[in-house]
């Protein structure tokens, strides 16, 4: 029984580790910085897959009730390099409803346990804003332990 | 070819081409008439038929930092007294005005808007 205990907390520990890190490709062009990072902030790739990735690069003239065209040559730089890290993990493939990544199902699972009161607070705004609650967020760090969730 | 290579390089100057609040407002003015800063301040607060307007997210006077209404990002000051890279580069200009006047307006801003709203940001302390 309590191998059995260590085994699953061994694994729960690992697969949290995994999810919990999620760092920039050093490769980032600096247009993706300078496009899309002016507006929310830059993420990273790996957490939506390659088709997910071509459909939001595809639909930037209406970009989640705004305008976000960019110029041709931009916008190849940026798609090219979002495929090219897209995600390969399985947990992140599936396509996202709406292109949303915070409509994934590994990321509502994630996150069950914030009500919906907390979202709303002034401080978070919205799911997309990841540094609200993840500290570290910038760097790439989504662990439970850089969490700290604004008090309104 | 040397008709090509003077297109080309006209592109890539063009694409990067520094300028000044000043110059712009007064190109701006040269395609429609003379600026009301007045009117200007007036058309950045008020909403134009749609969700937000321009202080939704640059604020009233727009000479600090603000937030995204919608993601929480950090919007440097719009004000070129507080931020002065604002309104020197050209592309970036007609970029961000093609993005947010589709957002505000639901269409393309005038010369006139653009040159009344310059205007009134050049007078932002």
């Amino acid at each position: 029984m309590k191998k059995q205990f260590t085994f699953l907390l061994a694994t729960l520990v690992t697969s949290s580790a995994f999810a919990a890190k999620m760092p920039m490709p050093s490769d980032m062009p600096k247009s993706y910085d300078a496009e899309c990072a002016s507006c929310h902030m830059a993420y990273p790739p790996g957490l939506l897959s390659e088709q997910s990735w071509q459909n939001v690069m595809g639909s930037l003239g209406k970009h989640f009730g705004t305008d976000a065209s960019i110029d041709e040559k931009d916008k190849i730089e940026i798609t090219n390099w979002l495929k090219k890290n897209a995600t390969t993990r399985q947990k992140y493939s599936e396509l996202a409803p709406g292109n949303r990544i915070t409509k994934t199902s590994w990321f509502i699972r994630k996150h069950d346990e914030i009500k919906p009161d907390i979202w709303k607070r002034q401080g978070v705004k919205s799911p997309a804003n990841c540094g609200a609650c993840h500290t570290s967020a910038a760097e790439g760090i989504f662990s439970e332990k850089n969490i700290l969730i604004p008090g309104k | 070819m040397k008709v090509l290579l003077f297109i080309l390089s006209l592109g890539i100057f063009g694409l990067a081409h520094a300028t000044t609040p000043q110059e712009l407002l007064k190109t701006y003015e040269a395609q429609s008439g003379k600026a009301s800063s007045s009117k200007g301040e007036q058309f950045f607060n008020t909403k134009h038929g749609k969700e937000w307007s321009c202080a939704s997210c640059h604020e009233n006077p727009p000479n600090h930092d603000t937030k995204h209404i919608v993601t929480g990002k950090v919007i440097k000051p719009l004000a070129p007294s507080a931020n002065p890279a604002r309104f020197t580069d050209e592309a970036k200009v007609d970029k961000w005005f093609k993005r947010n006047c589709n957002d505000v307006l639901g269409r393309e801003c005038t010369a006139q808007e653009k040159a009344d709203v310059i205007a009134w940001l050049i007078s932002v302390k």
